[in-house]
């Protein structure tokens, strides 16, 4: 049994939960969970609609609406429409398209795990975007599918992502025939799926071509909506013999037109029904949220008994998140602060934590298109490529021993985090003027994707008081404690500017906000001096981490 | 291939400079004297920020003025025979002997009575003016020394550090750069802590320990990472680690502890123009002076601080032997009111002394005393005799070698020119060429030196280019183009065919940007 924590559950236990649950943390996000119990916020967070978001649309920048993808009006949705063989490739635009969609999704995701599940299965279950799947529509599908099995059944999701359209392009499913067996997919099924690399992962390389056999047959029809199809014609129907690491099994060949699902179900329940399965994924999860360091004690009190619960629930994942998220080892305190934050984690997580606002207008919908390719952009340069993972093993961050999380970070990586600021921070993204002939829609001109200081410390319990304000920017932002002297050079550099008394910001403050619009010379300084205490604080270490 | 590259790696190419064969070897007095005017320029201004606002009549005393002065502060005013006299009708406050001392070796010297109309008497607004230099109605994102810097070093950051400017332009010890070295949001500067650890002294105020857990391995990971991608944080802690420091003077404060930095890393190599140190604890509103004597107490120990930290940096730098590239002035965002309040202490008030220090300065007081009348009210203010823009026009013009029309430039205005600096002989302007060119590179020559024929290659956004070779004299030898162009990238050959070896320059211009790189001709 998993050992549940059962410390007190403040505000610093709340906020390490959600750190690691939602992409960045606001205060607003902290009012709504705060004085709930512990299984209240797991259980919240872990309620999910399996229902998509509507689909990715057609805002592409810069495209002529009568000539290029011309099938697919503005405004609406590519995903089930073929590209004219007259025109010009629109793949390109949409696979933009796809990621500019998925971005706006984290960034603007709700009070639950979702977004985060999603890149959770997409580091998991890889497949790219650009270059082996390229067809976005397979793309926007396999998508979906993770973002609807994400907390649902581990079982079901294998099923459906061995047989998902993208998965058979990534690793060769496709082409994987009786006549030309291709191990790609049976191999990383057991390697990096469900079996994994651990000291009891015992699978011999005749398990990797008995798999390969069980899955042939699979085809996509390109013309047809890029619909998957099984041919029985195409599948191996004789009976496929596996190791004594599972027990010898043996799938009868199935020549039925149904034999290749038949088949699938049967390899599955083996795969399943061996105990690395479940160990496995636990290792995953913990080290996705919580850390990368699987010691003796992580391995025998948290990995063994989650596979235990996900086992005993017939692979169901709530149940094992919630004994995650509800353990004892998950709120130990050296793992408070301990993870140096993903490139989307660091991203995203800011525009939601300082509540950056997306243009609202409906019909603003390229405005909202256009900062998500930014911000698209600036996570890639960090070193995340959100749709295209380096190879099938996924981020290195997650596997590559020693290092782990900190190949995130690295000369060529940590200085497009601090553009990043710079970009949010000080200076701005935005649609151009009202003259801009970018856009289609005027919706989308003049608009400003930035930090609003004013409006985020407005939120905050009291940004008129110095010491207060500091001390709730330092929770908010910082994952770690920072000591009392920082705080206080802080409040002396940024906020007093040098003079020794609190009541310079409080009457600067409150003259700002009694009159945004005339203040006095010393209100006037107001919204510069917080947007170089964010900048400043943005730029420290320790801000890195969560 | 760089220009200092190119003398250490062509050892065996000859030119011929003023009808003497020279080879192209770095270690040729006669090279390194060339590339030394070529990069160097050694001075460097130290600017003390006294936070708070300073008393200035409790610093300089209007010695002819003393009764009325006695009148309007019965409560703090010390007796006359305990001020130090700079001049007959000037004098000085006894803590600040060290800067009396100074005056009299000719190496101190006072601005008197230094403001700007309608004085603001916020700290925080009255700080920005004088940062940014702007008038008492104007908001300016630019911080004067920032605007100056862009000026010399236009393409900074984009290129920098390059081998014309291997260190940072300005540094600002203990506090974040400020708005005073910013130019449009960019810093022009950087920040370093003021903590004598060496390994500390890049850091920023986020220093707390790494802890010995998970948190601190990945804490010191990033800070490390940080340390490695800081393209100054090597330079730093190289120059600072070559010397030590000298002097015994320096008292044992905060401010002693950022000017040591500073004087260890002049003496360590930098090219840093300016250096922004800083002491609070001006704002005297109560308890100004001690009640049993009026010449000690909280006002005493600060100026006592600062004149002592001014008479150790200078006697620091005269034993490291720097003493000729210093020169430097404090201020503060305003002075006091003339009259006392009833807590022994001093209301936000205006125009103040501005105090400078180095060698090469005329050591005078510069101004007449300000006049207090018979009877003061508790608003009664000093008005201004000299703009506070004047000082910095004067250092950049006198210290800097801006010329005056430039200096207009950078002030957007006309101010005094003060006679702070004594008659300095001002390097030619190619230094500053140098600078300017400094960084983001548009134009390349290949190869560099060059036996007849060479390439220039550009980058144009189009417009009207100017492409023109000047001789070793300045004198154009050959207009290559003179016509509008689109945007793109060019090649044009060079050929020097037929013309004497030695070095040339070419000189670009293209809409607002202009670029002169030298280039040598070898046989």
């Amino acid at each position: 049994m998993v050992k549940p924590y059962t410390g007190s559950f403040g505000k610093p236990e709340l906020m390490h939960l959600l750190r690691r649950t939602l992409f960045g943390v606001s205060p607003s996000d902290l009012k709504f969970f705060e004085g709930k119990s512990l299984n209240e916020v797991v259980d919240y967070l872990l309620d999910i609609p399996t229902s998509p978001p509507s689909p990715p649309i057609r805002a592409y920048q810069g495209k002529a609406l009568t000539t290029f993808d011309s099938g697919v009006p503005f405004g609406e949705t590519w995903v089930n429409t073929r590209p004219l063989d007259t025109e010009q490739s629109p793949n390109g635009a949409r696979r933009a398209s796809y990621k500019q969609w998925w971005l706006q999704l984290m960034s603007g995701q709700n009070r639950n795990l979702r977004e985060k599940m999603v890149l959770f299965w997409h580091n998991h279950l890889v497949t790219d975007t650009n270059d082996t799947v390229d067809v976005p529509a397979l793309a926007y599908r396999y998508n979906v599918l993770l973002r609807s099995n994400c907390t649902g059944n581990f079982r079901k999701l294998m099923y459906d992502i061995t047989i998902d359209g993208a998965m058979l392009r990534y690793l060769n499913g496709e082409r994987n025939t009786a006549s030309a067996p291709d191990e790609n997919y049976g191999r990383e099924l057991q390697e990096l799926f469900c079996i994994g690399k651990g000291p009891e992962s015992k699978y011999t390389e005749e398990d990797v071509k008995a798999a390969a056999r069980v899955l042939t047959g699979w085809t996509i029809l390109y013309n047809d909506n890029w619909n998957i199809l099984f041919r029985p014609n195409r599948h191996d129907a004789k009976d496929k013999q596996f190791s004594s690491f599972y027990g010898n099994k043996i799938i009868k060949g199935d020549p039925s037109a149904t034999g290749g699902a038949n088949e699938i179900n049967e390899l599955l329940n083996m795969i399943f029904a061996n105990p690395e399965t479940a160990k496995f994924i636990a290792r995953k999860f913990f080290t996705f949220f919580v850390y990368y360091d699987i010691n003796k004690d992580v391995e025998s009190n948290l990995i063994l008994p989650l596979a235990d619960v996900f086992t005993s629930s017939n692979f169901e994942i709530k149940p094992l998140l919630k004994a995650l998220f509800t353990s004892e080892l998950f709120f130990k305190s050296e793992y408070r602060g301990a993870m140096i934050k993903s490139p989307a984690d660091y991203t995203i997580g800011m525009t939601r934590q300082m509540e950056i606002a997306w243009p609202a207008e409906p019909l603003a919908f390229e405005a909202r298109y256009f900062f998500a390719s930014q911000l698209y952009n600036y996570i890639n340069a960090q070193g995340q490529e959100i749709g295209d993972p380096p190879n099938v093993a996924g981020w290195p961050a997650y596997y590559q021993t020693p290092s782990f999380y900190e190949i995130w970070v690295d000369t060529a990586t940590y200085p497009p985090r601090l553009t990043l600021n710079d970009a949010l921070v000080v200076k701005n993204l935005n649609t151009g003027n009202a003259n801009s002939t970018n856009w289609v829609n005027a919706e989308s001109k003049s608009k400003i994707f930035k930090i609003d200081p004013i409006s985020f410390v407005s939120k905050l319990s009291d940004a008129s008081n110095p010491n207060q304000l500091i001390d709730d920017l330092v929770f908010y932002f910082y994952g770690v404690s920072i000591s009392k002297s920082i705080k206080e050079s802080l409040k002396l550099t940024f906020l007093l500017r040098g003079q020794s008394t609190d009541y310079y910001w409080t009457d600067a403050y409150n003259n700002y906000i009694n009159n945004p619009t005339n203040p006095n010379s010393e209100g006037r300084q107001v919204p510069k001096q917080l947007q170089d205490l964010i900048a400043y604080m943005f730029s420290a270490a320790e801000y890195h981490l969560h | 291939m760089n220009r200092r590259n190119f003398i250490k790696h062509t050892a065996t190419a000859a030119t011929v400079i003023g009808g003497h064969p020279l080879y192209a070897d770095h270690t040729n007095p006669m090279v390194q004297a060339l590339m030394e005017m070529m990069y160097n320029t050694d001075r460097v201004l130290i600017i003390i920020q006294q936070n708070g606002g300073n008393d200035g009549l409790n610093t300089i005393f209007p010695l002819d003025q003393y009764d009325n002065l006695k009148a309007a502060r019965s409560n703090m005013l010390m007796p006359a025979t305990s001020i130090l006299k700079l001049t007959d009708k000037t004098g000085i406050h006894p803590a600040m002997e060290g800067v009396y001392n100074l005056f009299k070796d000719g190496k101190a010297g006072v601005v008197q009575s230094v403001g700007y109309p309608s004085f603001n008497y916020s700290h925080f607004r009255a700080t920005d003016i004088w940062l940014t230099g702007s008038d008492a109605d104007e908001y300016l994102d630019s911080g004067w020394a920032g605007r100056y810097l862009n000026y010399e070093y236009p393409n900074y950051p984009v290129g920098f550090p390059n081998t014309t400017m291997p260190d940072p332009l300005a540094i600002r010890v203990g506090e974040s750069v400020g708005l005073g070295l910013q130019m449009m949001g960019v810093n022009m500067g950087i920040s370093i802590n003021s903590a004598s650890d060496p390994l500390d002294l890049t850091g920023s105020i986020f220093k707390d320990p790494a802890t010995n857990n998970y948190v601190g391995k990945e804490l010191s990971y990033l800070r490390e990472v940080q340390r490695q991608t800081d393209k100054f944080g090597d330079v730093i802690v190289a120059a600072y680690s070559k010397s030590a420091t000298k002097s015994t003077k320096y008292p044992a404060n905060s401010l002693a502890n950022q000017l040591k930095i500073v004087a260890r890393l002049i003496a360590g190599g930098l090219k840093t123009r300016i250096y922004w140190v800083s002491l609070g604890g001006f704002d005297t509103h109560s308890n100004q002076v001690d009640v049993s004597d009026y010449t000690k107490g909280t006002h005493a120990n600060l100026l006592k601080s600062l004149s002592d930290n001014i008479t150790a940096f200078m006697d620091d730098t005269k034993l490291m032997g720097l003493e000729d590239r210093i020169a430097g002035f404090s201020f503060s965002e305003f002075g006091r009111r003339i009259k006392s309040n009833a807590s022994q202490g001093t209301d936000h008030g205006s125009a103040i002394p501005v105090i400078y220090f180095g060698k090469n300065i005329n050591s005078q007081v510069i101004g007449s005393n300000p006049v207090i009348p018979s009877t003061v009210s508790t608003g009664s203010n000093l008005p201004m005799l000299y703009d506070f823009r004047s000082i910095y026009g004067s250092f950049l013009n006198q210290w800097f070698c801006v010329p005056q029309t430039d200096v207009d430039k950078l002030l957007h205005d006309k101010f005094q020119n003060l006679p702070i600096l004594k008659t300095t002989n001002c390097l030619s302007t190619a230094t500053h060429d140098d600078n300017v060119n400094s960084g983001k590179a548009v134009i390349k020559i290949y190869p560099n030196p060059f036996v007849d024929r060479a390439t220039l290659e550009y980058e144009s956004d189009g417009g009207m280019l100017r492409i023109q070779i000047l001789n070793n004299l300045g004198s154009v030898i050959k207009s290559m183009v003179n016509r509008e162009v689109a945007k793109g990238k060019y090649t044009i050959d060079i050929d020097l065919e037929g013309q004497s070896n030695g070095i040339y320059y070419i000189r670009w211009e293209n809409g607002p940007l202009s670029q002169v790189k030298p280039m040598v001709k070898v046989k």
